[in-house]
C-alpha cells in the first residue's frame, strides 16, 4: 500500500460502508413489508401441462381443501353400547345445527334426511328439467303406463312412504328418478338417523368451510368455530375428532411457525456459542454476526422481491445460512488479525470466494426444481450468500481493520485439528476403500430413489391415518379418479359433462365403476333442459293417454289431475340455471365440479367416478370409454400425482448432475491441474458416497431434497477440500487457519445438524444428507490432502 | 342325487355342530331346551343353509282403491345373501349381498350400501335374518317376541330404533318347524302387505 493509496483505498472503504448501510436499510424495509405464508401449496409442484394444473388447483382451492371431517367418539358415562350411540347421534345433530348456524361453513352433512328438505323442495319443483327419464317416449301411453307401475311397485314399501304424498302430483316418480342419481353408490352407514362409522362406535360429520383453501385464516376460524361448537353442545364422555386438508393447513402453519422460531433460537445458541469458543470476546462477537444478519435481511427481501411472499420454511432454512455466512467473518476475523486485510485478501480471499461460487451452483439447482418452496431456498441461499461474502469483502476491511481480539478456545480447537490433520492422512487409503465400499453397497443395494409427493408434507403418519379412517367412514375417498373436460362456456362444459355421463352409465352397467358424481346431473345443460319440456304434451293429450294408461290400474284417472296441472305448468318453466340453484345445498355440489372459467382459463366439469368399496378404478377402460369425448382427460388422482413427482425427480437429477459438473468444471478452472483436481474431488466423492451408501442401507427412501442435499454437500464440501489443497500448495498451516477451518466447519454441521431434527420433511431431509456429509468432507480432505505432521507442528511451535 | 344329499347332511351337521357348541358355552343352556325362544328358534331355522321358495304378496295401500298383489321367487343362502325375484306383474329384483344391495327394475339396476339406507336395512333384515337364522342380526335390528312352538311358531320384530319405527311399525313372521310361511308387514301409516311363502323342495337341507 503506497502513501498516495492510502486516501484512495479509505475513500473507497467509506464507500462501501455507505453503500452496505443503504442497501441494509432498503432489504430491511422490503423483509419488514415483506407477506409471510407457511402453507402447503410450497410441498406442490409447479404444474407443467394444464391437465395437471387442473389436478393442482383442485388440491389446492378444490371442494377437497375446503372438507372437514369430524367424528364424535366416546360415551357418557355408565351409558350401554346402545345408550352411547343415541347420545352420539344427539350430539351430532345438535352440532351440525350449531356449524350451519356459524355462518364459516357452506354446507354440514351429518346424514340427516332433513337437512335436504330444501334440495327435495327445489329438486320436486323442477323435476320435469332435471329428470333424466323426461323424453317423448316417457309421455306415451305405454312409457306413461310403464313409469305409473314402477312407482306402484314401491308403494307399501318403507320407499314408498316418501312417494305417497305426492304420489298424485308425481307418478311417474321423476322426483325419485332424480334423487336416485343423487345419491351416491357408496354412503356412511345410518344409525340413530346419523351417519357412524363402518369400524368404530363413532358419528361422523362432513362440513365444507366459506373459506377458501388458500384462505388459512377463514379455515382457521371454521376449525375454531367446530371447537366452539362441540365446546358448547357435546355431553360429558363425548368428544370430536376433526381432519380434513383445512385442518392439515392450518396445523400445518402453526407447525411451520414453531419450527421455525425453534429453528432461530437454536441455530442463534449454537453460533454464539461456536463463536464464543472462537474469540471470547463480545465485539468480536458482534461483528461476526453482521454479515450474517446483513444475508439473512437481504435473502429476505430478494425472496420477498422475487416472489411476492415469504414461505416460513425459507426462514428455517435461513440457519444453514448462518452457517455458511459466519465461516466468511471468521476466516476473516482470524485471519486478518495477524497480517491486516491486506495479506488476507490475497491469501485466503480467492479460496473463500472459490468456496462462495461452488455454494452459489449448488443452491442454484435449488432454484430450477420446479417446487416453488425449494426455489424460495434457492434465491434466499443465493442473495444471502452473496450479501454476506460482499460485506465481509467490503465492509470489513473498513469496520475492522484489524481483525478481532480475543483468542478464545482457538488453540486448543487448532491443536486439536492438528492432530486430527497429522493423524489422518494415514487412513489415506481407508478413504478409498470406503468410497469403493459405498460405491459397491449402492450399487449392489435396490435403488432408494422411491420418495413420494406425501413425504414432502408435513402432516404426520398419526394424522394422515386418522384422516384416512374418517375418510372410509364417509365414504370419501380422497386420491380417486375423475374425468376433466374444458369447454368455451358454461353450456358447453355442461353439454360435454352430459356426453361423458351417457358413456359412463354403460360402465355403471359393466360394473366398472358403481357411480359417478356430475355437474350436469344437477344442472342439465339448457338445451337438455329445453328438449325435455318440449317432450311434455299438452294438458289435452295428457289427459287422453293418462286415461289409456291407468286403465286397469290402481289409480283412477280423476285422482291424476294435479299431474296435469304440474305437466302444464312445468311447459311454461324457464331452464334452471345456476343462479337459480344458489341458495340450496345443491349450489355447493354444482359449484365444486363446475369450475368458472375466465379470459386466461376455460371453464371446467369435472366427473367424480365412485369405486366399488375396496376396489380401484381401471383408468384403462374409462380412458377408453370416454375417447369420443373431444377433450375430456381421465385424471387418476395419485397416479398422477406420482408422475408429476417422477418427471421432477428425473429432472432434478439431471439438475444435481450438471451442479456437479459445474462445481467440478470451476474447479478445473480455478486450479488448473488435472492432478490437483483429482485430489479436491476424491474426498468430495467420497464424502457422498459415504452418505448415500449410509442411507440406503438404512432403507431411506429417497427423493428430491436428499438429491439437492447430495448437491449441497459437493458445494459446501469443496470448500473444504479447497482449503487443504490451499495448505499443501503453500506448504504450511498456521493454527489460526486450522482453527478457523475447523470451526468453519462446526457451524456448518451444527446448523444443518438443526435442520436434520427438524420435525418439517423438506428441512429434515436435506439436513440429514448436509449435515454429515460437510463433516465427512472435512475429515477426508484432511486424509487424502493431508498436511505432513512435521511440518505442521513446526508452524504451530513458531 | 345322493352325492348332493350327502354334502347337504355334512352341511346341516356343521351347522349343529357349531350350535351345539354354542349351546355347550351358553350359560343359559338349560332354559333353552324348555322354553321355545328366539335362540331356539333361529336354532331351529339356521339347520337350513339355503333355500328357494315362490312367494305371493298382497299389498293394502290406504291411497289406492285396490290391494296390489304380486308373486315370484325367494332364495337365500347363508350367511347373507338374499334375493327376491318379482315375476308379476313386472319383473323387478332385489339382490342382497352382505352389504351391497341391488335394485332392478326393467333395464335399470342401482347399487346402495344397506347400513346407509337403514329403511331398506329393517325389510331385509326381517326376511334374511329370519331366513338364514341369524339371531344376532335380528336381536341388533329388533325387538323381538316368539309365540307358538318348534311346529307352528310366530316372530314378531319391532324396529328398535324409533326413527325406524315411525316407517315399519313391525314385522310379523311365521312359520312351521324351519321352514317360513308368512311375512307381514305393517308400515306406520297402516298400509300392510302379507307375502305367504311356498318352499320349493330342492335346496332344502337336511331334515
Amino acid at each position: 500500500m503506497t502513501g498516495a493509496d492510502g486516501p484512495r483505498v479509505a475513500a473507497r472503504g467509506k464507500a462501501a460502508v455507505v453503500v452496505w448501510l443503504a442497501a441494509v436499510a432498503a432489504a430491511l424495509v422490503v423483509a419488514w413489508r415483506a407477506h409471510y405464508i407457511a402453507d402447503l401449496s410450497a410441498f406442490l409442484p409447479s404444474a407443467p401441462t394444464p391437465e395437471q394444473a387442473v389436478l393442482l388447483d383442485q388440491l389446492k382451492n378444490g371442494t377437497t381443501s375446503r372438507l372437514v371431517l369430524i367424528g364424535i367418539e366416546g360415551a357418557p358415562p355408565g351409558s350401554d353400547d346402545e345408550g352411547a350411540a343415541a347420545a352420539r347421534a344427539q350430539a351430532s345433530s345438535r352440532l351440525a345445527a350449531a356449524l350451519r348456524a356459524s355462518r364459516e361453513f357452506a354446507a354440514v352433512h351429518n346424514g340427516e334426511t332433513a337437512a335436504w328438505a330444501d334440495a327435495g323442495k327445489f329438486v320436486f319443483e323442477h323435476r320435469y328439467q332435471l329428470s333424466p327419464a323426461v323424453d317423448a317416449a316417457r309421455f306415451s301411453v305405454a312409457g306413461l303406463r310403464d313409469a305409473i307401475d314402477t312407482t306402484i311397485s314401491l308403494l307399501g314399501t318403507p320407499a314408498g312412504s316418501l312417494l305417497k304424498p305426492i304420489l298424485f302430483r308425481d307418478p311417474t316418480g321423476e322426483t325419485l328418478r332424480i334423487a336416485e342419481a343423487l345419491t351416491p353408490a357408496r354412503a356412511p352407514r345410518v344409525d340413530h338417523g346419523v351417519w357412524v362409522s363402518r369400524s368404530a362406535p363413532r358419528a361422523v360429520l362432513v362440513a365444507t368451510t366459506v373459506a377458501d383453501g388458500a384462505d388459512l385464516d377463514g379455515q382457521q376460524r371454521a376449525l375454531a368455530a367446530v371447537d366452539a361448537a362441540s365446546a358448547q353442545t357435546l355431553t360429558p364422555g363425548l368428544r370430536v375428532v376433526v381432519s380434513g386438508a383445512a385442518r392439515f393447513a392450518v396445523e400445518s402453519r402453526a407447525h411451520i411457525k414453531a419450527e421455525v422460531e425453534r429453528l432461530a433460537i437454536l441455530g442463534s445458541i449454537v453460533i454464539v456459542a461456536l463463536l464464543w469458543l472462537a474469540f471470547a470476546t463480545l465485539r468480536a462477537l458482534a461483528v461476526a454476526l453482521l454479515p450474517v444478519a446483513t444475508g439473512v435481511v437481504a435473502g429476505i427481501a430478494a425472496v420477498s422481491l422475487g416472489f411476492g411472499h415469504v414461505h416460513g420454511m425459507t426462514l428455517g432454512f435461513g440457519t444453514t445460512l448462518i452457517g455458511e455466512a459466519v465461516d466468511y467473518a471468521i476466516y476473516y476475523l482470524i485471519q486478518s488479525r495477524a497480517a491486516g486485510p491486506e495479506h488476507w485478501r490475497h491469501e485466503s480471499w480467492p479460496t473463500v470466494r472459490l468456496g462462495l461460487f461452488t455454494s452459489l451452483i449448488g443452491f442454484a439447482a435449488l432454484v430450477f426444481t420446479g417446487f416453488p418452496g425449494l426455489a424460495q431456498l434457492g434465491v434466499f441461499s443465493i442473495a444471502g450468500l452473496v450479501a454476506a461474502a460482499a460485506t465481509t469483502r467490503f465492509v470489513f476491511p473498513t469496520l475492522v481493520p484489524e481483525g478481532a481480539p480475543g483468542a478464545g478456545f482457538r488453540v486448543r480447537l487448532a491443536g486439536a485439528m492438528r492432530a486430527l490433520a497429522g493423524a489422518l492422512p494415514r487412513w489415506r487409503v481407508g478413504v478409498a476403500l470406503l468410497a469403493l465400499a459405498s460405491l459397491v453397497a449402492v450399487a449392489v443395494s435396490p435403488s432408494p430413489w422411491r420418495g413420494e409427493l406425501a413425504a414432502l408434507s408435513p402432516v404426520t403418519p398419526a394424522e394422515l391415518a386418522r384422516d384416512a379412517a374418517l375418510r372410509a367412514d364417509v365414504g370419501a375417498a380422497d386420491a380417486g379418479t375423475l374425468v376433466a373436460v374444458a369447454a368455451a362456456d358454461e353450456q358447453g362444459a355442461l353439454a360435454a359433462a352430459e356426453a361423458i355421463d351417457a358413456r359412463l352409465d354403460a360402465l355403471v352397467e359393466q360394473r366398472v365403476i358403481v357411480g359417478y358424481d356430475s355437474p350436469a346431473r344437477l344442472l342439465p345443460p339448457t338445451a337438455t333442459q329445453e328438449r325435455r319440456r318440449a317432450a311434455l304434451p299438452d294438458e289435452k293429450t295428457l289427459r287422453e293417454r293418462l286415461a289409456e294408461a291407468t286403465a286397469d290400474g290402481p289409480i283412477p284417472v280423476a285422482r291424476l289431475e294435479p299431474f296435469v296441472a304440474d305437466v302444464a305448468a312445468a311447459r311454461t318453466q324457464s331452464p334452471v340455471t345456476a343462479a337459480a340453484l344458489a341458495g340450496t345445498p345443491l349450489a355447493g355440489a354444482v359449484d365444486a365440479l363446475l369450475l368458472r372459467g375466465d379470459a386466461a382459463r376455460p371453464w371446467r366439469a369435472l366427473v367424480n367416478l365412485q369405486s366399488a368399496e375396496g376396489q380401484t378404478i381401471d383408468a384403462a377402460r374409462v380412458r377408453a370409454a370416454i375417447a369420443d369425448v373431444a377433450g375430456a382427460r381421465v385424471i387418476a388422482i395419485k397416479a398422477e400425482l406420482d408422475a408429476i413427482y417422477a418427471r421432477f425427480l428425473r429432472e432434478a437429477q439431471w439438475q444435481a448432475a450438471l451442479g456437479a459438473s459445474a462445481v467440478a468444471l470451476l474447479l478445473a478452472w480455478q486450479l488448473r491441474s488435472p492432478r490437483r483436481l483429482f485430489d479436491v474431488a476424491v474426498p468430495i466423492a467420497a464424502a457422498t458416497l459415504v452418505v448415500l451408501a449410509a442411507l440406503t442401507l438404512a432403507g431411506a427412501a429417497l427423493g428430491i431434497l436428499h438429491l439437492v442435499g447430495l448437491l449441497l454437500t459437493v458445494a459446501i464440501g469443496s470448500n473444504y477440500a479447497l482449503f487443504f489443497d490451499h495448505l499443501r500448495e503453500r506448504g504450511d498451516a498456521d493454527a489460526d487457519t486450522l482453527a478457523s477451518l475447523l470451526l468453519a466447519n462446526l457451524t456448518t454441521v451444527a446448523s444443518f445438524g438443526l435442520l436434520a431434527s427438524s420435525h418439517i420433511p423438506v428441512l429434515h431431509a436435506i439436513g440429514i444428507v448436509v449435515a454429515p456429509g460437510t463433516l465427512l468432507c472435512l475429515i477426508f480432505s484432511a486424509a487424502w490432502l493431508g498436511v505432513a505432521r512435521g511440518r505442521t507442528e513446526a508452524r504451530i511451535a513458531a | 342325487m345322493p352325492r348332493a344329499d350327502r354334502r347337504r347332511a355334512l352341511a346341516a351337521g356343521l351347522a349343529a355342530l357349531a350350535f351345539g357348541c354354542t349351546i355347550a358355552l351358553a350359560p343359559h343352556a338349560a332354559a333353552a331346551a324348555s322354553a321355545f325362544d328366539l335362540e331356539a328358534l333361529t336354532a331351529l331355522l339356521a339347520k337350513v343353509r339355503s333355500g328357494e321358495a315362490t312367494f305371493v304378496e298382497t299389498r293394502r295401500i290406504e291411497m289406492l282403491d285396490r290391494t296390489l298383489t304380486s308373486s315370484g321367487r325367494l332364495a337365500f343362502k347363508a350367511p347373507d345373501v338374499f334375493v327376491r325375484e318379482t315375476l308379476k306383474p313386472r319383473r323387478e329384483k332385489l339382490a342382497v349381498d352382505g352389504n351391497t344391495l341391488t335394485m332392478s327394475i326393467g333395464e335399470r339396476s342401482r347399487t346402495l350400501q344397506l347400513d346407509a339406507s337403514p329403511e331398506a336395512a329393517v325389510i331385509v333384515e326381517a326376511i334374511r335374518g329370519t331366513l338364514t337364522g341369524n339371531r344376532a342380526a335380528l336381536e341388533r335390528v329388533f325387538e323381538t317376541r316368539v309365540g307358538g312352538d318348534a311346529s307352528a311358531w310366530t316372530l314378531e320384530l319391532v324396529p328398535r330404533d324409533l326413527r325406524l319405527r315411525g316407517q315399519v311399525a313391525s314385522v310379523r313372521v311365521a312359520g312351521r318347524e324351519s321352514t317360513v310361511r308368512e311375512v307381514r308387514v305393517l308400515l306406520a301409516d297402516g298400509d300392510h302387505s302379507v307375502m305367504t311363502i311356498e318352499p320349493v323342495a330342492a335346496g332344502r337341507g337336511a331334515p
